[in-house]
């Protein structure tokens, strides 16, 4: 019973990895249509410049907590300027285009922003993860240690969740949001300004990616190519919740995050997991079909 | 004998010539650019599988190079354990890489677009990083070494190391052209219009009697056997198998290069798979040095940082790709010249 309960742990706190990363695809993707698969590329290419500074220049010289926050800075502003560069330099020239051209045009973002990281930073290195909480911060849940990390990121989940679900609700230009998403046509012909909505999208969507990213770190491998890769869980992830809902996608996120880590109490295998999320996603697509995939975009 | 027609007669000269240019082309390079030749065939066959599938049937697939991958370890498995004569590994391999395409082609059936990109994505990434690594698949990836290939024999040469690397490269090239003047014959078979319409709407095709079941199975099959016939040749060009080659992000690149190069277009294939090869080891070769007193060094990133740039300007300023593109403005410069021609030999017929 104690290793189902500590497996129970780590499978929420790497389902709340996972929900992190769906919540910026679902997002992107309701308000401008693009199914983003560089989502993990961008979130990895942030968290390297965040890397960069917290490892790099402020590390050995100032106190902790300020390189921290100077890093997360960092990561998040440049994560800002990404989103608004993509919006404004590639996906403003194709926003009539169908959908599976836009989803091919984020894999071409995907392969360039992967191969530059590796060029910068190196592929095969180990780098050192970034801790936003310090790592001797431990909880006891049901006789298991709780990193204060894992805590974290289950509640930043949480709360971007809710937090956004509640943005498009409530406020005016939620609603534009939303309105932008369900049609771009009758959106604008309402005046909603919809340069406008697809670009705060992209800085939203690229934003949670670096805040995923930079949480995610101690949990995985971290080099370029394991948080590009966290693409096909998040998508897992963001399909359980029907690429529509932000709540479902948090709770999808924690669902596979349990089934992936139950089986590794008696499969030791690293790519085991991954057939997991694959029979998610076609459970999901073949028996669910998501509504909102199905919507004629 | 309608089939006899002149275009038919065209087109196989010319597959006969291009065969025969480029089998003799790498003659006079060194190892290295040889090595990159038989490459670059390996990797056309995976952007013709392309061109099959994307081009013709309109299906989206994100796992071409573990259609590739699986054909290479099943050759690579025949001729290790079984001793075959690597024919017979090739036939293996392209069963194989058959039957898994028509099991990927299931959950086609009910999906399209970018549904089945993130399957086929998902997939890649299951073989990448399960099927190829894992231990319980030793029997069939042979392990962490991976297979060697030593004493290889095709129609009574040897064919395995590097010198008779030229050996295979031949035998490549001329399954290749076979397989791309089969390709440009199908688009106007029965077969072929029938992709086309399922390509146009699936939903008018079913209408129109045409078996959706089948064909989509069939078009998953035929591509996956396509990338599997060249990947089974890798084993004999590099000498032994590895899951790198086969790994997610050449899936990446085979779709993206294709999309590139122009997905509709089997010309393309050949044009893409040189772009493949050659590039990423003519970066490596001469992308240092010094220029003006300043040391530079480009690395092989460069190639696909290219790749990932070049085909987000070309999807946003050249929607048919590459080959394509630049064909319909030729097509477009020639076109009263050739209405011309066509007005003269018709009256020329008419007056006969």
């Amino acid at each position: 019973m104690a290793t189902f309960a500590a497996y129970t742990i780590i499978g929420l706190s790497v389902g709340g990895v996972f929900a992190l990363a769906a919540l910026g695809i679902v997002l992107i993707y309701r308000t401008t249509g693009v199914l983003n698969f560089a989502h993990g590329a961008m979130g990895m290419f942030s968290t390297f410049v965040a890397w960069q500074i917290f490892y790099g220049i402020a590390h050995p010289f100032w106190p902790q907590w300020l390189a921290t926050a100077l890093a997360i800075l960092a990561g998040l502003a440049f994560a800002a300027v990404m989103g608004l560069f993509l919006d404004l330099a590639v996906f403003r020239w194709v926003r009539t285009r169908p959908p599976v051209v836009k989803a091919v045009i984020t894999i071409g973002i995907l392969l360039a922003l992967q191969a530059t990281a590796s060029l910068i930073w190196k592929n095969n290195q180990y780098h050192l993860s970034i801790y936003v909480l310090p790592k001797d911060w431990v909880v006891s849940v049901a006789d298991v240690p709780v990193g204060a990390n894992s805590i974290a990121i289950i509640a930043v989940a949480l709360g971007l969740a809710f937090g956004l679900a509640a943005y498009l609700r409530y406020t005016g230009f939620g609603r534009s949001m939303r309105a932008v998403s369900d049609s771009p046509t009758a959106a604008s012909l309402w005046a909603v300004p919809v340069g406008r909505v697809s670009a705060v999208s992209w800085m939203l969507g690229s934003l949670i990616a670096a805040v995923a990213g930079i949480l995610i770190t101690p949990f995985i491998n971290f080099d370029t190519t394991s948080l590009t890769l966290l693409i096909i869980d998040a998508l897992a992830a963001a399909l359980i919740g029907g690429m529509v809902s932000l709540p479902l996608t948090v709770l999808g996120g924690f669902i596979l995050g349990l089934l992936e880590t139950y089986p590794t109490i008696w499969i030791q295998s690293i790519g085991f997991p991954r057939l997991v999320a694959l029979v998610v996603i076609l459970a999901v697509l073949i028996v669910r079909n998501p509504r909102g995939l199905t919507a004629s975009r | 004998m309608t089939w006899l027609s002149s275009r038919f007669t065209v087109r196989v000269l010319l597959a006969l010539l291009a065969f025969l240019v480029l089998a003799r082309l790498p003659a006079g390079m060194d190892i290295g650019f040889q090595f990159d030749a038989a490459l670059a065939a390996v990797w056309g066959f995976g952007i013709l599988s392309l061109v099959l599938l994307t081009g013709y049937v309109g299906q989206v697939s994100l796992c071409q190079a573990t259609f590739a991958g699986v054909g290479a370890y099943a050759a690579g498995m025949m001729v290790s354990t079984f001793h075959v004569n690597y024919l017979v590994a090739v036939a293996v391999a392209v069963v194989a890489a058959f039957a898994l395409g028509v099991v990927v082609g299931l959950p086609a059936l009910r999906l399209s677009g970018i549904t089945l990109a993130i399957v086929t994505l998902g997939i890649a990434l299951v073989f990448d990083r399960y099927v190829f690594q894992d231990a319980a698949f030793a029997w069939f990836t042979g392990g962490s070494g991976g297979w060697r290939v030593d004493g290889a024999r095709m129609f009574g040469f040897q064919m395995d190391s590097s010198k008779h690397l030229l050996a295979a490269y031949v035998v490549l090239v001329g399954l290749f052209c076979l397989v791309a003047l089969l390709m440009v014959n199908l688009h106007e078979s029965g077969a072929g219009r029938r992709f086309r319409a399922i390509r146009d709407s699936e939903l008018a095709a079913s209408t129109m009697g045409v078996n959706l079941t089948r064909y989509k199975l069939l078009a998953f099959g035929m591509s996956a056997a396509i990338a599997g016939l060249g990947g089974s040749f890798y084993p004999l060009v590099a000498g032994s198998v590895s899951p790198q080659p086969f790994w997610l992000f050449t899936s990446l690149q085979l779709a993206a290069i294709a999309v590139l190069m122009g997905v509709r277009y089997v010309p393309a294939a050949a044009l893409g798979g040189v772009f493949m090869a050659f590039v990423p080891d003519v970066l490596t070769r001469f992308g240092h040095g010094s220029f003006r007193g300043q040391s530079y060094d480009i690395s092989f990133d460069w190639f696909q940082i290219a790749v990932g740039v070049l085909l987000v300007i070309q999807l946003i300023l050249l929607p048919d790709g590459v080959w394509g593109d630049l064909r319909n403005r030729v097509l477009h410069a020639m076109a009263p010249a050739r209405s011309a021609a066509r007005a003269v030999v018709k009256k020329s017929v008419t007056t006969a």
